[in-house]
């Protein structure tokens, strides 16, 4: 059951300027959220911004009580997470969404598992749970230049069976989409289950290739929310079986089969 | 102290408390129930009910703006039969309030919405919105006239015994005169105020950043705006009852609103912000009066007794 944590900020790490993780004491969240799940995240007595920002949960550790959320900053929102001091208190509602569907994969199951730049923080959790299932995961990352993947230290250690980069100026790994190295990867080895999350366009790319391989997938969609559990209705998706999903309570984990591609604001 | 301090009346309206949860802002009062404990506030306020459900407008449908956001959801809704038959009951076993908000394309269909919920238990009270600004037509067409605002109101006054609340738009060219007719046309109570018509543009790309064009302005930013709404038709129409809307979310605010001539007021977007608001607003106002020693009806338009020093010669 979702409810509103009173969190104190425990630890923070620093990748490269504007890309860090911050880590929470949140009472027994750690022990309730799945990958894959989000919270709402309210720093108090700020009137900018005036809503809550969701956060995908990069990881949990129920021993210790804290959850962690990899951040980009992007705006006044994220700048103030990233200004925040040692041991301020905000608000997490949460665990909220449905999760990542890992638990029924079998012992010896291989999965691909996809991320865009900052698209990849919900990945630690699932690499931990997949690895323990022994379930083996090979890892692909794609951000527009080295520092977009500077988190990419973050994942080693999660359990990923092997690790694949795409830069599209060239200046780490493969120069080009992660979904180009993701393709060809596919196409050798025959993958159970597809996990990915980016921003809308490696969707966009994404979705015709599993379709074409057969592939099962799960995409972690993106859509602004305002309040992350279905009441505002603002972060609705065009559906293909209904008119529009909504992103916070029916996802944010979503088939690529039941959203219409040509039908999202391009 | 008894609770009977922050008990209100509305005309034929009883709330146990003055404090209730606004439309679009709410969803159907269940998805707050891990929150909120429906049976202490006021009353809530449902999700606009139409008569067929209703998918809405395509997204980008929300952005934040200064203070607060805006919207153009489109007034989606699962439809009043789906309503009564699956939210209703919930709503009835957690003890709520529930007042349902009704929007239709025509007069016959607030009439048949209205008509249909007559004969269902557990509706304290229906609220006619007449001021949606996101749909084409509709909403906003009956509460930008005053004759096509008592027209209407006339209408749905002979579908229903039930106390009626119209909930006015502050993008109407006279407010006053909006209020006057749908009291006129036999509203128990007048809630006020919906959105503000307002728009955002992507700085960069230029692109307006709902894909409706506009949207309905909401949260804090809109208070001070819809707090001189209720304090001028509380003085054109003193008898009666309204509820206030617009940017609560403290302590302060309600008491702000019943000084501008509110008998209870209705939490908006803060409800995303923070689910327990409705709740924690009541649980104050309580301590508030207690501590007091004074109850809520005697909080109502205590402003008004103050005089407007207009003509004093102070420049700007």
């Amino acid at each position: 059951m979702k409810s509103d944590h009173q969190a104190i900020l425990v630890g923070r790490e620093c990748f490269s300027p504007g890309l860090f993780s911050v880590t929470f004491e949140a009472g027994d969240l750690a022990s309730r959220v799945v990958p894959g799940q989000f919270a709402m995240l309210e720093i108090p007595e700020r009137i900018r911004p005036y809503l809550r920002r969701a956060y995908s949960v990069a990881d949990a550790n129920p021993a210790r009580g804290t959850v962690e959320f990899l951040v980009k900053t992007v705006g006044p929102g994220t700048r103030a997470l990233e200004e925040l001091t040692d041991r301020s208190a905000v608000r997490l509602l949460a665990p909220l969404g449905n999760g990542f569907s890992n638990t029924d994969l079998k012992a010896g199951c291989s999965v691909a598992i996809v991320g865009g730049g900052i698209g990849a923080a919900p990945f630690p959790l699932l690499l931990r749970k997949l690895s323990a299932a022994n379930v083996a995961s090979d890892l692909f990352l794609g951000g527009r230049r080295a520092a977009d993947l500077a988190f990419r230290s973050r994942f080693s250690g999660a359990g990923a069976a092997s690790t694949h980069l795409a830069t599209e100026d060239g200046s780490l790994g493969h120069k080009g989409f992660v979904t180009e190295i993701f393709r060809e990867a596919a196409r050798r080895k025959k993958y159970d289950r597809v996990f990915a999350c980016g921003p809308m366009p490696m969707f966009a790319a994404l979705a015709p290739i599993v379709h074409e391989l057969g592939l099962q997938a799960e995409f972690s969609t993106e859509a602004d929310m305002g309040c992350g559990f279905g009441v505002c209705l603002g972060c609705v998706i065009p559906g293909a079986e209904k008119p529009f999903i909504v992103s916070c309570t029916e996802g944010p984990i979503l088939p690529p089969e039941r959203i219409a591609w040509e039908r999202l604001r391009p | 102290m008894t609770a009977s301090a922050i008990e209100v009346q509305l005309g034929p309206l009883r709330l146990k408390n003055p404090i209730l949860t606004a439309s679009g802002t709410f969803g159907y009062g269940l998805e707050f129930a891990d929150f909120v404990d429906l049976s202490a506030i006021g009353g809530l306020c449902t999700k606009g009910l139409s008569l067929r459900p209703h998918a809405g407008n395509v997204p980008a449908r929300i952005c934040e703006t200064p203070a607060g956001m805006l919207n153009a959801i489109g007034l989606q809704n699962v439809g009043v039969s789906a309503f009564a038959e699956e939210k209703l009951p919930r709503l009835r076993a957690l003890g709520a309030t529930t007042i349902a908000n009704v929007w239709g394309d025509t007069e016959e269909d607030y009439v048949t919405v209205v008509a249909a919920l007559e004969g269902v238990d557990g509706i304290a009270a229906i609220e006619l919105n007449i001021s949606c600004p996101n749909v084409e037509k509709g909403g906003m067409l009956f509460g930008n006239s005053p004759s096509a605002t008592a027209s209407l109101v006339a209408r749905v006054r002979k579908a229903t015994q039930r106390p009626l609340i119209v909930k006015l738009s502050p993008n109407a060219p006279d407010l006053v005169e909006s209020a006057r007719a749908a009291s006129g046309a036999g509203a128990d109570v007048l809630s006020l105020i919906n959105t503000l018509v307002g728009m955002a543009i992507d700085a960069e790309t230029a692109r307006p950043r709902l894909s409706f064009g506009t949207g309905g302005l909401s949260g804090p930013a809109i208070k001070p705006i819809a707090l001189r709404m209720v304090f001028q038709v509380a003085r054109a129409l003193p008898q009666v009852p309204l509820m206030g809307i617009g940017g609560i979310s403290h302590l302060d605010d309600v008491l702000e609103f019943l000084a501008a001539g509110a008998s209870a007021v209705q939490v908006g977007t803060a409800n995303f912000k923070e689910p327990g608001v409705s709740g924690r607003l009541v649980k104050e106002l309580e301590t508030y009066c207690a501590s007091r020693g004074v109850t809520v009806p005697s909080l109502i338009g205590r402003a008004h007794r103050f005089g407007q020093d207009r003509e004093a010669g102070a420049e700007g």
